[in-house]
């Protein structure tokens, strides 16, 4: 029972990724998980997570700037909601205060050339970092983007560039743009590996005293 | 460079990251929009851009060459009330009255998109505009109100 | 103010202190006051009484008190009106000149050691003594809610002088009796239907003697006064027409701001402005008292220079921190700083010292802000031989006093321009920001320059509302309230802020318990005393005043003691209320929000609060919701009682705004200070109440009281502590400290 879901996970992982595996890289769910780990450090950040946030439309805010300790958070003050549009259309749009730059007063917004809550399938927020994986993997989810559109993505999108040069008082997300791409590519390289599932494999494996990797 | 506030061309020659609001204010004599916080929390500052309610006192002149911007003054005139600053004097909304030039601006563009808001969508459409006075009730009504006159109610 | 050793059964005036050492004589004080609008009239205008002009632009209403939102100016039109027979929205307006002719008769009302309720001869004697006081000092000043209690009378009185007056020139015109004429609407009217208008009228008018024996008409004639009327400047304020201080405009003017040390009275050690020069726009750099102004040729770019320029400041004279301002009250509550006691009836001690424990609290109050959304500014051109000044203000003649020390200008040569003001809630009882821009304008003689504080500059230079800690103890019987102390310590506002003004008046201050010890309850043993801390940071009034804090301390103290004792909230209030009028504003509220027996639900709470302030008793009950994410207010119910009310419209106006106002504060402003200064810079951190927050609020009116009361701020003391009672009903959780977010959240 437990070898066979064992082989359908493997199978699924493989399949799932073996569209954009380089043709000699050996899987090393190992590497590619520990590059993941770096990738969910930058977007799990408030940079990112705050405004990757759910169907409540609600922009996040935290910070020390907005007088909180780590780790605390707050809704978006004055009570602004992004709809569904996720952009405030039919209330209080976003770019009523949120310009095309950083405000370069404190407290000011922050700013880039299109300010909107990411799509809300591509929500993050208080999200696993399995949960998180498998969406930015799912085309479903991730705007129908293969892994090298998504990593072209991060590389290219302003708004995301914002996460790395936020303004004055914030703290920036982790890395930088160019290593999170770097990361992103390495890590669809190592097949993807995401971590709720390998995790599971690791477990088995260990149970089982079967080898590590597949032959 | 060139703008057009209320319908009238303007050549000015600022610095690229003034604020449209202190180019409206000190350098072409606007004052309708008004100067509460300069970081965007306060709304009294609130003037249409190209149609949309944007926050003057943080859109850099740069960012405006070649606009148009409504203020308060060019929505409606004592003489030619827009529906929204009708209702706002029908509702006797302002006490001090200076965050309403912002607040009829804000409630004017929101009310062109979303003509039969509900409560809910009043109160994310305007929580933004801060009144030290209180008279949110007051604008809750006269948003109602000006919604009823723009439907022709 | 100005009153010394007050006891109850005698009094002594100190006016020979207030008015600077200059004895007077009742003759002083009955001579007529001059009318400031004879200065400036030309031939055929008249002036009759200081309250109407007519000329060639037609009738213009003078209404001296100044209009920060509360109204004053119109309904100090309404009351003109109403006597002359004009419309107040189709004639000119103008705040005029100040003048001693303008003087607030009522203004000081509040700093009296006699509770509003005390109608005894010997308060009622002090109180007029107040006339003689404001009167004599020419006090023109706006505030203390008492544009209407000072106008109802008066400018009702100059309306009919004004009105008879230009029937005795139609009759001086015509030869028809005064007697057979009638007015309306400008116009003079004979029997023969014939119209004259005050304008054409005027030349005559102007060498009538005014005709003073008039009657004035009873309510049940009125037109406008108790109807439901528009402001006159509505308007304007729905339109942006409205100009406000900052709005002000000339020719030839340049823009400035200043940076001044946020340790109030600390010096500025050096300067290094370079990088500021350098900037665009930058015309003059301009050291002023405390601190460096800069003047350019646009706001922005006089705010950006000045954030460029570096500053060494020296230290506060006060503590430099919260934590030290607090462990100074706590030093301070002790019988060695006593500043007064007004209340004490029975014997507090001994149902404290006997048998089971007393209930015991500690109060807590933060340093409040006013943050009115105009921040300060005034605009100044100074010549060789005048000067002028733009600003909004509530205290014309005290900056025309300043002014004179700082530029030597003889008064007649000193113009204060009074603007509407975008707010103040006290702000504008000050004039630092005025005796700067002075100061730059000294150094731009010339050159009308407008000085504006940024937001960041208002917020960290405010005179707030002082700090306060109060420890309370008390005893209840089954079912009833037996026992109340209360012991408040916090700085003296008529030192700070009357010092500022003139001088520090002698004698206790009774802000510092105001609110707190003259609330109408028959507690059988109840004792209120103030001390007084030292000055730390420089205060002032907000809106309120004491009775904003003390009714927080009071209100929430003696609903805890009712709670103990096992009462009703409301009914425990009522049985102990001594004054009927008061007692029917709590039945009043009792019947709005069907108080008895009523359940509101799980998780929901109702608190009720009662403060008399400014004469005015005020009874609110606030409902919340204890959701998952904090707590939601859900409606509001005040009752009140103005004697008479005047404006309907603008009354349920400002009761409103006065809640929000008190409720926004209570849930999560205060300012904390580090490095003497607040920490709180712009409104991001210090919010108040936002729309989607705001929740019904019903307001009804009584006129039982015996005399007409203003309404600007009764409606603020109440709401704090309604609130926290309702907080407490509805989680059993009892705050004593403000903010309320200290401890718990709101939706």
């Amino acid at each position: 029972m437990m070898l066979t879901r064992f082989l359908i996970l493997i199978a699924f992982t493989l399949s799932a990724t073996s569209a954009i595996a380089q043709e000699d890289a050996p899987i090393d769910p190992q590497e590619g998980l520990a590059t993941w780990a770096k990738i969910f450090e930058i977007v799990s950040h408030p940079r990112c997570a705050n405004c990757h946030v759910p169907e409540d439309n609600r922009p996040r805010w935290s910070g020390a700037h907005y007088g909180l300790e780590e780790g605390e958070w707050r809704y978006h003050g004055m009570n602004v909601n992004g709809g569904e549009d996720r952009f405030g259309t039919m209330t209080l749009a976003c770019n009523a205060c949120h310009q095309q730059e950083n405000s370069d007063v404190p407290h000011g917004p922050p700013g880039a050339h299109v300010w909107m809550l990411a799509p809300v399938e591509m929500v993050w927020w208080q999200k696993s970092s399995g949960e998180i994986c498998e969406q930015i993997k799912d085309p479903e989810r991730n705007g129908g983007r293969n892994l090298e559109e998504v990593a072209e993505h991060i590389d290219h999108d302003h708004l995301v560039h914002w996460g790395w040069d936020p303004g004055p008082g914030r703290e920036p997300a982790p890395y930088s743009r160019k290593e999170a791409v770097e990361f992103f590519r390495s890590w669809a390289a190592a097949g993807a590996p995401c971590p709720d599932v390998a995790e599971a494999t690791q477990d088995y494996l260990e149970d089982q005293a079967l080898p590590e990797t597949a032959e | 460079m060139q703008l057009t506030v209320n319908g009238q061309n303007y050549n000015v020659d600022v610095e690229d990251d003034m604020p449209l609001l202190w180019v409206l204010r000190d350098e072409l004599g606007i004052t309708g929009p008004k100067y509460g916080c300069g970081i965007a929390m306060c709304g009294a500052c609130t003037v249409h851009i190209d149609g949309q309610a944007m926050r003057s006192c943080s859109v850099p002149a740069g960012q405006v060459d070649g606009s148009e911007v409504t203020t308060i003054e060019g929505l409606g005139s004592p003489e030619a009330l827009h529906a929204v600053q009708a209702a706002w004097i029908e509702e006797q909304v302002a006490q001090c009255g200076y965050c309403q030039s912002g607040q009829i601006m804000a409630a004017a563009a929101f009310l062109s998109i979303n003509p039969e808001p509900t409560d809910s969508d009043i109160d994310q459409a305007m929580s933004a505009n801060l009144c030290r006075c209180g008279t949110y009730p007051r604008i809750r009504a006269a948003v109602k109100n000006a919604a009823a006159k723009l439907q022709g109610v | 103010m100005g009153v010394v050793k007050i006891a109850r059964r005698t009094f002594l005036i100190g006016t020979v202190a207030v008015a600077g050492g200059v004895a007077f004589g009742y003759y002083q004080y009955r001579r007529p006051l001059p009318n400031p609008l004879l200065d400036s009239l030309g031939t055929g205008e008249a002036a009759i009484t200081p309250y109407v002009k007519i000329d060639a632009n037609g009738v213009t209403l003078i209404t001296p008190r100044a209009d920060k939102g509360q109204g004053a100016y119109s309904i100090q039109a309404y009351l003109l009106a109403e006597e002359l027979d004009v419309d107040p929205l189709n004639v000119n307006l103008s705040v005029g000149v100040p003048s001693k002719a303008y003087y607030n008769s009522r203004v000081m009302d509040e700093a009296f050691p006699f509770a509003a309720t005390d109608d005894s001869a010997v308060a009622n004697t002090v109180r007029g003594a107040g006339d003689v006081v404001t009167r004599m000092m020419g006090m023109q000043m706006t505030g203390g809610s008492s544009t209407v209690p000072d106008g109802y009378e008066k400018l009702r009185h100059a309306g009919a002088v004004a009105r008879e007056t230009l029937k005795e020139a139609a009759a001086v015109k015509t030869g028809v009796r005064r007697s057979q004429l009638t007015t309306e609407d400008a116009h003079v009217i004979l029997p023969d239907g014939t119209r004259l208008s005050y304008t054409e009228l005027a030349p005559i008018a102007a060498q009538t003697e005014p005709v003073t024996d008039v009657v004035l008409r009873e309510p049940g004639q009125w037109r406008y006064l108790g109807k439901e009327i528009q402001r006159t400047d509505i308007v304007g304020k729905s339109t942006g027409r409205e100009k406000y201080g900052i709005d002000v405009s000339m020719d030839n003017m340049l823009f400035a701001t200043v940076r001044a040390n946020p340790g109030f009275g600390g010096d500025m050690r050096g300067y290094d402005a370079s990088a500021a020069e350098a900037m665009r726009g930058v015309k003059k750099i301009v050291p002023v008292t405390s601190g460096v102004g800069v003047v350019a040729d646009n706001t922005w770019r006089a705010f950006r220079a000045a954030e460029a320029i570096e500053i060494d400041w020296g230290p506060g004279p006060y503590p430099a921190t919260s934590a030290e301002m607090w462990d100074v009250l706590d030093a301070h509550i002790d019988e060695a700083y006593q500043d007064h006691r007004n209340k004490n009836v029975g014997d507090v001690e001994t149902p404290l010292a006997r048998g089971q424990e007393a209930v015991e609290a500690e109060y807590r109050l933060p340093y409040l802000a006013h943050a009115p959304l105009e921040p300060m500014n005034a605009t100044v051109l100074l010549e060789d031989d005048r000067i002028d000044i733009w600003t909004g203000t509530q205290i014309p003649r005290f900056i025309e006093n300043h002014v004179a020390t700082l530029t030597g200008l003889a008064h007649d040569n000193i113009h204060i321009h009074v603007q509407p003001m975008g707010g103040s809630f006290g702000h504008r009882l000050e004039d630092t920001y005025v005796l700067q821009a002075v100061e730059i304008a000294k150094a731009m003689k010339g050159t009308p320059i407008k000085m504006t504080w940024s937001r960041e500059e208002d917020m960290t230079h405010d005179y707030p509302r002082p700090m306060a800690l109060a420890k309370a103890r008390g005893k209840v019987k089954p079912g009833a309230v037996e026992a109340c102390d209360l012991d408040i310590v916090c700085q003296s506002i008529a030192t700070s802020w009357f010092g500022r003004l003139k001088a520090a008046p002698p004698g206790p201050d009774q802000t510092i318990s105001t609110g707190a010890w003259d609330q109408p309850y028959d507690i059988p043993n109840y004792r209120v005393t103030g001390y007084r801390a030292p000055e730390m940071v420089p205060v002032s009034s907000w809106r309120s005043v004491a009775a904003s804090g003390n009714g927080f301390i009071h209100e929430g103290f003696l609903d805890e003691l009712i709670h103990a004792a096992g009462a009703d909230p409301l009914e425990e209030r009522i049985r102990l209320c001594n004054h009927n009028v008061s007692r029917k504003v709590l039945e009043a509220v009792g019947d709005m929000c069907s108080w008895s027996g009523f359940s509101l639900g799980e998780n929901r709470g109702r608190g009720v609060a009662f403060v008399i302030s400014f004469g005015v008793p005020v009874a609110e009950v606030v409902d919340v919701t204890d959701t998952p994410e904090g707590i939601r207010i859900d409606r509001v119910y005040v009752a009140c009682d103005v004697g008479r009310v005047l404006d309907p419209i603008n009354l349920e106006a400002q009761v409103t705004g006065g809640v929000i106002f008190g409720l926004g504060h209570a849930m999560n402003c205060e300012l904390t200070y580090e490095d003497y200064a607040p920490q709180q810079t712009n409104y991001h951190a210090y919010e108040a109440m936002r729309l989607y927050q705001a929740p019904e609020i019903e307001v009804r009116a009584l006129e039982n009281l015996d005399q007409i009361r203003g309404i600007g701020e009764p409606g603020v003391p109440p709401a704090a502590p309604a609130l926290a009672n309702a907080i407490f009903a509805a989680t059993g959780k009892r705050i004593r400290e403000l903010p309320l977010n200290k401890q718990i959240q709101f939706v």
